[in-house]
């Protein structure tokens, strides 16, 4: 499902920002991705988007080879997943919906199924009476449930959380985590990038840890402080 | 829910990236129009003087001057002349008609021509009518050698100059064209620059949604080709209203070469600036995207 073998990452300026990093992530499972700021995290979630290209070694996702992707078969690539970010990235004039919505409408989905499916996915992450307001007009942890559902809604078989619950206070971040539980639950493979040491060590999953680009750890059942 | 669909959704924010940009807008369709309104009066007035070109050279007669000849002469050279082949009529023109030619001519202007009475100062002359206008300049040559013929004169000597004056239009329309055709644009290539800072947030939650590059590029080729198009639009209308208008007025000023009539003309000359509206503007909006936006 996800598998990268000695994958180092050199921006052209600054210092190196993963060396030789191999992770091997199996279909449906549940990883923390920790490590203190600069070790490479958010590095390794745009190297799965493809946003960056690694500098040497291999990434394989979804079956699709990153160092053999032609440029055409990038969106492809980002199809098979979610994303979310600590900012939420959500377009301030449109309606929840209208987010939601434009996931689709961007993979050109028929309408017909576009409402059908947005108006499922709302009710997953429990916005369907929220459907027609401003992005402004919520929280931020219902914002990021926006981002949330628009990650989803296409039904991706992996999503990429970087600090989804930076910006939310401790019981907020508890309700956005639950989702991401509940949806890695119907199978889908998580991968979340996180500072908030309760959660990680309360859940008991799986733990990578970097450091200076490493990895520096790689447990089941892990803790934030290794 | 408006933007479900994906020509709707592309529609709905070129359309919304146009108003917020007004200016722009407006200064965009402002110089693909002036600059389209530049080439359609060149073309205009190019195709009128071709006409009247046309008009002439088809013209069949030509005149031979004739230099000083004796009766005798003269009716030799006129059975000689009547023996070429492709002449169809020919008609002799006394010194004393022609003069009363010129005086008809200019009618109540002819105080000028005071003194010129008693020395009558015109040639004699044979007009000559050929069978086809093809033939006009064979005969001519043929004239041209026979003694007793001074000069001739014909229909082929205007053209030439009034096709030198359509050469000069055709070239200054066209300089001038694709000067102002650069400079349109560039404006639109920065119009588009603008939308695409403006958009630069939508753009980024394309990218990471998984729109191909054909996707996110579509609403700004369309705000170019629409800023283009409609510049088309307001020039081929100006032309339209102004080619009726100078019709109308010139029937009067010069009725006997009347401009080409404005249909079909218009029509083709409007689907000509319309497909180079077209072009300007995706050629400007294509500029701007690839610097701009790097997909
Ligand atoms: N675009 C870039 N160009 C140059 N250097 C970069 C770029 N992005 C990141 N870096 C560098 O790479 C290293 C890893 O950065 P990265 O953003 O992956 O860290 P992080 O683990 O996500 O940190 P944080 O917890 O603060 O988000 C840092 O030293 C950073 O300065
Ligand atoms: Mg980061």
């Amino acid at each position: 499902m996800l598998e990268l073998r000695n994958v180092t990452k050199m921006y052209p300026s600054g210092p190196v920002a993963l060396k030789e990093v191999s992770i091997t992530v199996t279909e449906g499972e549940f990883v923390f991705v920790v490590g203190p700021s600069g070790a490479g995290k958010t590095t390794l979630t745009k190297l799965l988007m493809c946003e960056e290209r690694p500098t040497s070694g291999s990434i394989i996702i979804n079956n699709f080879d990153v160092n053999k992707l032609r440029p055409k078969e990038v969106p492809l690539l980002r199809r098979s997943m979610g994303v979310v970010f600590q900012d939420f990235r959500l377009m301030p004039t449109w309606t929840v919906e209208e987010n939601v919505a434009f996931a689709m409408v961007v993979v050109e989905v028929a309408p017909r199924h576009i409402r059908r499916r947005v108006a499922e996915v709302l009710s997953l992450v429990g916005l369907t009476n929220k459907r027609n307001q401003l992005p402004g007009q919520l929280s931020g942890g219902e914002q990021q449930r926006v981002a949330l559902a628009r990650a989803i809604v296409n039904q991706p078989s992996l999503v990429l959380a970087d600090e989804p619950t930076g910006n939310l206070d401790p019981e907020t971040s508890w309700g956005i985590v639950k989702l991401l539980l509940d949806i890695n639950a119907t199978g889908t493979t998580m991968l979340m990038v996180t500072h908030a040491n309760q959660i990680v060590d309360s859940l008991r999953k799986r733990v990578i840890a970097l450091d200076a680009g490493r990895v520096a750890r790689d447990e089941e059942g892990g803790v934030y402080h290794g | 829910m408006v933007k479900l669909r994906t020509w709707g959704y592309f529609a709905d924010s070129a359309g919304k990236s146009m108003l917020r940009n007004s200016w722009m807008t407006l200064a965009s369709i402002g110089t693909v129009a002036v600059s389209l309104l530049v080439l359609g009066v060149f073309l205009l007035v190019a195709v009128n003087v071709n006409t009247i070109a046309a008009q002439v050279e088809s013209q069949v007669e030509l005149t031979a001057y004739l230099g000083k000849l004796s009766v005798t002469e003269r009716q030799a050279l006129e059975t000689e002349i009547k023996a070429l082949p492709g002449v169809t009529g020919i008609t002799f023109v006394s010194k004393d008609q022609a003069w009363e030619r010129l005086l008809g001519w200019y009618g109540n202007d002819r105080a000028f021509l005071a003194g010129w009475e008693e020395e009558n100062p015109l040639r004699e002359s044979f007009e000559i009518r050929t069978d086809s206008s093809h033939r006009v300049a064979e005969v001519a040559n043929e004239l041209t050698g026979l003694s007793g013929v001074e000069e001739v004169l014909y229909g082929r000597e205007i053209v030439d100059k009034l096709l030198a004056i359509t050469r000069m239009i055709r070239l200054v329309g066209i300089v001038l064209m694709c000067g102002l055709a650069l400079a349109a644009m560039f404006i639109i290539a920065n119009t588009i620059r603008i939308t695409v800072f403006a958009r630069r947030r939508e753009i980024g939650i394309m990218r990471f949604v998984g729109a191909t590059d054909w996707f996110i590029r579509w609403p700004f080729v369309m705000e170019g080709l629409a800023l283009g198009v409609v510049g088309a639009l307001v020039s081929a209308s100006v032309l339209a209203w102004g080619y009726y208008l100078a019709v109308r007025s010139l029937v009067r000023v010069m009725p006997f070469w009347p401009l080409v009539s404005p249909w079909p003309l218009l029509q083709h000359l409007a689907l000509l600036l319309l497909a180079l509206g077209a072009v300007i503007g995706i050629g400007g909006s294509t500029v701007s995207l690839r610097r701009y936006l790097d997909v």
